[in-house]
């Protein structure tokens, strides 16, 4: 668990970041967003001390970061930017050991763990340990900076927009990626991002900043539903906002007993995938199966828009 | 003669038979054609100091080997000229050198008359164009071959060798440069001894103290501009200005502190050559460690820092290797330069090739500039060749796909 607590940052008079409190739960996802300049990198950066704090403290698991010398703290937090940063000159392997060799790991040790993440990540070790960056796609690169921060099992992950530099198609393949890796891991993560698909599709809680301040930090729907402040309801996009409260609920919530004609929809899927697939078939209703496809009900496009409405 | 002279036309194409001439294999012919029948291939004098007549190739060798020299040659030019493979140019280029060189030495048995010891025999402008047109085109072969850092140095290393045993073997002996050499055999030791220390110390001097001060001018910003600023006045103080400026402190120093000519340093000598050409690396050094550094990616350096790398990690793990091949690049420079500005420490007593270079300038004795002047050009020549394949071997892997 992190705490971030009145955590401020001047330079001359100008606060970039300006008394920004909250606290990210155990195993859970936290999403920085707003727009450039908003000092969402900042932010992050005074969580490793990359960024000396002027004001305020960060705590990790209950203990100031300012207690620990800033290079061990270093080696227990995760932390992948923008361009992965990879070193040109080493191997996949060498970089993803960077870490562990820095704590003095022994060397079958340091092998195992590098073999492991490769797998964990879909890289197959024969073919990509002794790679060089530059032989590496844009993804490649992206999921081997990724594995590099997770090299030494960090039980925190800052990632300063990490997908920023894929095509749509790959991005998305690499946030489920990263979702069900920090799931398996109970890893906590610190995400900053620009895309506000992104945000919706990966945290559990959202922070909105804007010019240093942090406006709202809520879960996703809420953000939708209760926007705290206009630049909220902006950023969030209010044409997008039924659909993207739609992709946060499961099939789940909006079943109903009945039967119907056709291919059934899975429990799990999201109802923005239920709707469209209605729209596409030209279907009121259709049926509804749980994960072993037994029929569970039906769902309707009435249910399905009723869900994604204001509340009061 | 004519086919030859055509082929000049750039890029022209002979429409009929689809063969394509070579654009530089044409000026190497042409230079091949004028330096066989236009100019003289060796220089003949009664003595070492009176002026030379020239000898045309035919009468500086027997008939039938003058005759065997120039149908080589010619083979080569017409390799030049329509040979693409680059194997082929530099096999041409290889058997062109492999006949003319030793044809030189033979010239001068040939040319000084039986039991003489006072006729010298030297190489003409035929001799040295053939040269330079037979270095360019194996140059140009070995450039398009597009050989690999090891493979060069494999193949200054066979160069090196020939001209060794073209040395050892004796075929040159009868040559002014040999005897002007064997005159000297001891001097010449001692003052190639002196020339090499004179300019790889001051290189490594350069680098012991370069390499720290580009690193504090690359974290400290006020630092940079200043010490840049500084080194580069010095680089622009011509050579012999410098020696100059040098002997004086240098003098004082020796006539009043015991311990400074203890070591040998004097106003006038290898103290102030050494100190000079020191001086002058240092920009080189200094500059590319600045520019090498700055160059690291700042993502880089950046992941570095996330990642908790110390300061001396980031620097000996992540930043000194990635500038190695600019700061490579800068000790290239220095090495070259100072293996040719070392002739210029003979004018103050600091020993060297120069030395034999302004002896021969004094005697207007040719040869004896050569003996100084060719070993300094082949020193650099072989250095830069060194110094190119070290900068891609530290480019290493992470830059194979360029
Ligand atoms: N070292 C610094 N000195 C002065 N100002 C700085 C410094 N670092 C950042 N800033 C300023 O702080 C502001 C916030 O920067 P920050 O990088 O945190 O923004 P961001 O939200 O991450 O923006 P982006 O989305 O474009 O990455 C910017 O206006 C930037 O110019
Ligand atoms: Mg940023």
């Amino acid at each position: 668990m992190i705490e971030i607590e009145h955590l401020t940052k001047r330079y001359g008079a100008a606060a970039i970041v300006d008394d920004v409190s909250f606290r990210v739960e155990e195993g859970t996802v936290a999403a920085v967003v707003g727009t450039s300049g908003a000092g969402k990198s900042t932010l992050l950066r005074m969580i490793n001390r990359l960024v000396e704090p002027s004001a305020g403290r960060v705590l990790i698991d209950g203990q100031d970061t300012m207690a620990i010398p800033e290079d061990a703290l270093r080696h227990r937090i995760g932390y992948v930017i923008q361009g992965y940063g990879l070193f040109p000159h080493r191997t996949v392997a060498e970089n993803i050991a960077t870490v562990p060799r820095l704590l003095g790991w022994d060397r079958r040790q340091i092998a195992a763990r590098v073999e492991e993440l490769l797998d964990l990540f879909g890289l197959d070790p024969a073919e990509f340990a002794k790679k060089f960056p530059h032989q590496l796609s844009g993804g490649e690169q992206q999921r081997v900076g990724v594995a590099r921060a997770l090299a030494a099992r960090p039980a925190l992950l800052l990632m300063d927009e990490p997908f920023g530099a894929l095509d749509p198609v790959i991005r998305h393949k690499a946030q489920d990626e990263l979702l069900s890796i920090q799931r398996r891991l109970g890893t906590t993560v610190v995400l900053v991002t620009h895309d506000m698909n992104e945000a919706f599709h990966l945290a559990d809680r959202i922070a909105v900043m804007n010019q240093g301040r942090l406006l709202q930090y809520a879960a996703p729907a809420e953000l939708l539903t209760r926007p705290a402040e206009a630049f909220v309801e902006q950023l969030v996009g209010s044409a997008e906002r039924p659909f993207r409260l739609l992709s946060l609920m499961r099939v789940q919530e909006a079943v109903e007993p009945g039967t119907a004609e056709g291919e059934p929809l899975s429990v799990a899927d999201t109802l923005h995938d239920a709707l469209s697939r209605l729209i596409w078939l030209g279907r009121e209703v259709l049926p509804v199966a749980d994960a072993s496809g037994a029929p569970v009900g039906r769902i309707s496009v009435s249910r399905i828009l009723a869900h994604g409405r204001a509340r009061a | 003669m004519n086919t030859i002279l055509q082929t000049t036309v750039p890029g022209m194409h002979s429409s009929r038979s689809h063969i394509i001439l070579d654009r530089l294999g044409s000026v190497i012919a042409v230079l091949i054609s004028i330096a066989l029948f236009a100019a003289p291939f060796a220089t003949y004098r009664a003595n070492r100091i009176v002026a030379g007549e020239g000898r045309m190739l035919t009468e500086a060798l027997p008939t039938a080997g003058a005759l065997g020299v120039t149908a080589v040659i010619l083979c080569v030019a017409l390799c030049a000229v329509l040979a693409r493979a680059p194997v082929i140019r530099l096999a041409a280029a290889a058997a062109g050198l492999g006949a003319v060189f030793p044809a030189l030495g033979w010239s001068a048995g040939f040319l000084t008359p039986a039991g003489n010891t006072f006729a010298r025999v030297s190489p003409a402008l035929g001799f040295w164009l053939l040269t330079l047109a037979l270095a360019l085109l194996a140059a140009d072969a070995l450039t398009r071959l597009r050989l690999g850092p090891l493979a060069r140095l494999a193949a200054l290393a066979v160069a090196a060798g020939a001209i060794a045993g073209l040395l050892l073997s004796g075929a040159w002996n009868d040559l002014s440069l040999l005897k002007e050499y064997a005159n000297r055999a001891d001097s010449f030791w001692r003052e190639a001894r002196q020339h090499l220390w004179l300019a790889l110390g001051s290189m490594a001097a350069a680098c012991l103290v370069g390499l720290p001060l580009g690193i504090l001018a690359h974290r400290f910003r006020a630092l940079r501009a200043a010490v840049l600023q500084v080194l580069s006045i010095v680089q622009t103080v011509p050579s012999i200005a410098l020696f100059g400026i040098l002997i004086a402190p240098l003098g004082y120093l020796a006539a009043h502190v015991p311990l400074a000519a203890a070591l040998g340093i004097r106003g006038i000598g290898a103290a102030p050559a050494f100190i000079a050409l020191f001086l002058y690396s240092l920009l080189p050094v200094v500059g590319n460690t600045v520019t090498g550094l700055s160059q690291v990616p700042p993502a880089v350096t950046d992941a570095a820092r996330g990642m908790g790398l110390s300061r001396r990690q980031r620097l000996l793990e992540v930043e000194l290797p990635l500038a190695l091949p600019v700061i490579l690049a800068g000790v290239r420079i220095v090495l070259v330069q100072n293996l040719g500005l070392a002739t210029v420490a003979a004018l103050i007593g600091g020993g060297g090739f120069g030395t034999f270079v302004f002896q021969g300038i004094g005697q207007t004795a040719i040869d004896l500039v050569l003996l100084g002047a060719v070993p300094t050009v082949a020193l650099s020549f072989a250095a830069a060749v060194i110094l190119d394949a070290m900068i891609d071997l530290a480019k290493g892997p992470s830059h194979d796909r360029d």
